[in-house]
């Protein structure tokens, strides 16, 4: 079970919350700067109110998690300290390093997978015909995933060299905690807002724009994600389902997942330029993605880079040889999908991308399929990754195995799969699936498209901004896919 | 396209005004009304996550803007995007059907059981038991899903398909066979009135926007459960003369009530019924219970509807009564057929002091989705152990 924070998309948050931390801190740098504060200054009482504010959205639903956050905010902020002192031996700073990196990847552990260790501890323990244990309920903290790889970020940008050390807790509390991205990312690296958490700027078009990818995010999420996931829960739900009915379903949740985590991606990274942050692009059109290995530089590009740099690299990349690189490739795979969660189905998921992007290497270049033409290749690749959300999807690999089952005609029989038409193809459903793929494969991104504003699209924004409410206020069916993770 | 600054500020200020206007017009119409801000009642109760979420409820139900916006926005739903909420979906030829119901018929039913009370025939067969030991004979009256017997009106995937049974509830009829659980198949008598009719859209046994049964659905059901009554020879037919009187009532339909949309509900005629009210022969005055009666029967809406509705004694019990010649005590509980409606009948003990028959009816999709489950219900040896 997890515990849910504030969202994007309620009204509490978008009427009240936004209204009044936008008011406040454009208020609080507004009268810093009349007094004549320096710009580090400013930024230092920003920060604090930033920290403030994003303790109360992460606190909102449980506020005892704070103190869990908080905890991981202390060690890696003191261990931080202790690694940038001038002078400090690089043995000592690995040991300090290793300590904060246990106990940030400790915390994510006990929380995340302690449950999921039991219960295959006493799976195995029925298997040899002994008693289980007993199985210690632990409830998930919101976030854990994110702000834990924020934290490790710092301390080993900082062990490495390629960041300076935080100049104040207040910085670095703010850094782990911004409210934009605590519960669902995109993973901020320490080193890329460094230099924005002592000074930034806040400028119209900077505000206008964050004020454009937000409402594009918006959009994505109530207009489109919500719309396909509603068919996706009926497909994935479903007691039997024909295969062209299970490639449907399988395509609603290829949809939302994409448009739900994309458009979480860009209300965060929108609501970071509204308080003058930058953060950097987290999707570059993935369903264009023309392999598997371009896929992933396109989708989550702030998990998959943190990833390569914190564990690929590390590993020995690809420079121990092609089956060392293969076996590289697999391994992080299989730890990036453990990481979504606890469950096997994620741990095949990433087996599956794993094995893919070691068989593209395998292959080359000049493999017959990387000689195809293009629409040929983004097809193909398209199709690899809708199978592959089957199994992210699924509540269980004998759930996922079932489906995909469907897939391949082998979905049952029954009168469910005679009526399920009724929750597949509403009048409504088409029209939204029809547009998500248009925007799929649109040229332009919403993190492109919102960085100049003509008229044009201010006058489009707008409109979409509030028919986006209106149908938030219409809907009960809200959920954030990222929020589990 | 060039570059305006005016742009930028129009848009910065168009979101600001969106995000700040609801939350001052709330405010301001509190004020007026001479309230305190709701949104102050934040910091007016400790900050524990059940105050907190009670809090963000409460202001959005509490909403002027979502009030006004929300009716128009699920009228622009269901008339461009035929999208009929979270409640309801909408099937061919103006029919609504219920989306648990339709959810029980496509979902895959939970592997193993979902809780302790998810599974319904020990209930049944611990109530079977305990009135079996009163003396006291039981009969099951599962009513079938609009959507099992009008499936094409669901779906066109479905024409041609008959009448469904779901495999959950195809389980329940076997199982309550195997354990000698009486019980009538409203399935199979659906099923012959809709090939006999044909499906010319007169006499159709359920209403086109309502989850409940038509009256030709109820004088169907009423007559096949007389018959299995008197075929069980505990009770012979009474002495009661009934006659029926023919009574036209309006019905929106609930699952039009459902959508909460006045302009919805504007938008659409309501449906026309002629009942068949029951009366006394003798005096002419409506069909009545008798507590002391020897029959009870159980059950949610499905007893409600035309019987304490309008027009009035023109439901189930009426005329289950008017075919068994005798009045029946009855106990309604609307959404509570598999245990609410036994829980009542359980703090009532008085009630089964002289019953030689119970009829409990409940929802094919509270096989599943059932409120409060499918829980054991103790029933008292007599009143005062209840006391």
């Amino acid at each position: 079970m997890a515990w849910l924070s504030m969202v994007f998309t309620t009204y509490l948050f978008v009427f009240y919350f936004l209204p009044l931390v936008l008011a406040s801190y454009h208020a609080v740098d507004h009268l810093s700067r009349r007094v004549g504060a320096s710009s580090s200054g400013t930024c230092l009482a920003l920060n604090a109110l930033l920290v403030v504010a994003s303790y109360l959205f992460y606190g909102w639903w449980n506020p005892w998690f704070i103190l869990l956050m908080l905890g991981v905010t202390v060690v890696n902020y003191v261990c931080g300290r202790i690694i940038g002192q001038p002078g400090i031996s690089r043995r000592l700073s690995f040991w300090v390093a290793t300590f904060a990196v246990v106990v940030s990847l400790g915390t994510l552990g006990f929380f995340k997978y302690f449950m999921f260790l039991e219960i295959n501890l006493n799976q195995a323990l029925a298997w040899l015909g002994a008693g289980p244990v007993h199985v210690l309920e632990i409830t998930l903290p919101i976030g854990i995933s994110f702000y834990t790889f924020h934290a490790l970020s710092y301390t080993l940008d900082v062990h490495h060299g390629t960041a300076p050390p935080v100049r104040s807790f207040l910085d670095f509390a703010c850094y782990i905690a911004l409210f934009p991205q605590l519960v669902a990312g995109p993973i901020i690296r320490y080193n890329t807002v460094a230099d924005q958490l002592v000074s930034r700027t806040h400028t119209l078009e900077k505000f206008s724009s964050g004020v454009t990818l937000f409402i594009l995010g918006f959009a994505k999420k109530i207009l489109l994600a919500n719309a396909m996931g509603r068919v996706a829960d009926a497909a994935f739900g479903a007691q039997s389902l024909s295969a062209p009915d299970a490639w449907f379903g399988a395509l609603a949740y290829t949809l939302q997942i994409y448009f739900d985590f994309s458009g979480y991606s860009d209300m965060a990274v929108g609501l970071g330029r509204m308080i003058g942050f930058e953060f950097l692009k987290n999707f570059d059109s993935p369903y264009k993605a023309e392999n598997i290995t371009d896929f992933w530089r396109r989708w989550h590009i702030s998990l998959s880079t943190f990833l390569r740099d914190y564990l690929y690299i590390p590993l020995g990349g690809n420079r121990g040889g092609a089956v060392r690189t293969y076996f590289n490739l697999i391994v992080v795979m299989l730890l990036g999908g453990l990481w979504h969660g606890a469950n096997w189905t994620f741990v095949a998921w990433g087996a599956y991308h794993g094995v893919l992007l070691a068989w593209e290497r395998f292959q080359g270049k000049r493999s017959a399929y990387q000689r195809s033409p293009r629409p040929v290749r983004v097809a193909a690749t398209f199709v690899l990754v809708v199978i592959s959300w089957v199994l992210f999807r699924a509540a269980t690999l004998h759930e996922a195995v079932t489906y995909l089952g469907a897939m391949l005609g082998q979905g049952g029989s029954g009168s469910g799969m005679l009526l399920i038409p009724a929750l597949l193809y509403t009048r409504g459903t088409l029209v939204f699936m029809a547009v998500a793929l248009l925007i799929v494969a649109w040229p332009t991104q919403a993190h492109d498209w919102s960085r100049e504003i003509t008229w044009p699209k201010a006058v489009v924004v707008h409109p979409l901004f509030c028919l986006s409410l209106m149908v938030m206020f219409s809907q009960s069916f809200n959920p954030f896919l990222y929020f589990q993770f | 396209m060039p570059i305006d600054r005016r742009a930028y500020v129009y848009l910065a200020a168009g979101f600001l005004a969106v995000i700040i206007a609801p939350g001052v017009i709330q405010t301001v119409a509190e004020l007026r009304r001479g309230e305190t801000p709701g949104a102050l009642e934040l910091f007016l109760r400790p900050p524990t996550a059940r105050n907190l979420h009670a809090y963000e409820h409460g202001l959005e139900a509490s909403s002027l803007v979502i009030q006004r916006l929300r009716p128009r926005m699920q009228y622009a739903e269901w008339r461009f995007l035929d999208d009929a909420g979270e409640k309801a979906v909408v099937g061919r030829e103006g029919w609504l059907f219920y989306r648990p119901s339709v959810r029980y018929e496509v979902e895959r039913p939970a592997i193993g059981p979902e809780s302790d009370s998810s599974d319904p025939l020990p209930a049944i067969r611990s109530f079977r038991d305990q009135l079996q030991a009163r003396g006291i004979r039981l009969l099951v009256v599962p009513v079938p899903n609009k959507e099992s017997i009008y499936p094409e009106l669901l779906t066109r995937r479905a024409q041609g398909l008959g009448v469904v049974v779901n495999e959950q509830t195809q389980h329940l009829l076997d199982e309550l066979d195997r354990n000698g659980i009486e019980h009538v198949d409203l399935f199979q008598v659906f099923r012959r009135v809709k090939q006999d009719q044909g499906r010319t859209g007169t006499g159709r046994l359920y209403l086109a926007r309502d989850t409940h049964w038509s009256p030709a659905g109820v004088h169907a059901a009423a007559a096949s459960i007389a018959r299995q009554v008197l075929a069980g020879g505990v009770l012979s037919r009474g002495d009661h003369a009934y006659s029926e009187r023919s009574v036209v009532a309006q019905r929106a339909g609930d699952l039009v009530e459902m959508l909460r949309s006045a302009s919805i509900k504007g938008s659409l005629l309501p449906e026309s019924v002629v009942c068949s009210r029951v009366v006394q022969s003798d005096s002419g005055a409506p069909y009545e219970d008798r507590p002391d009666s020897e029959i009870l029967i159980l059950g949610d809406s499905f007893l409600r509807i035309y019987e304490h509705d309008v027009p009035g004694a023109a439901g189930l019990i009426a005329h289950l009564a008017r075919e068994l010649g005798r009045p029946l005590a009855s106990i309604v509980n609307d959404g509570g057929g598999s245990t609410l409606v036994r829980q009542d009948l359980a703090r009532r003990p008085a009630l089964l002091s002289n019953k030689k028959l119970v009829i409990w009816e409940f929802a094919e999709r509270e096989i599943r989705f059932g409120t409060e489950g499918w829980r054991i219900v103790r029933l008292a040896r007599s009143a005062s152990e209840f006391n």
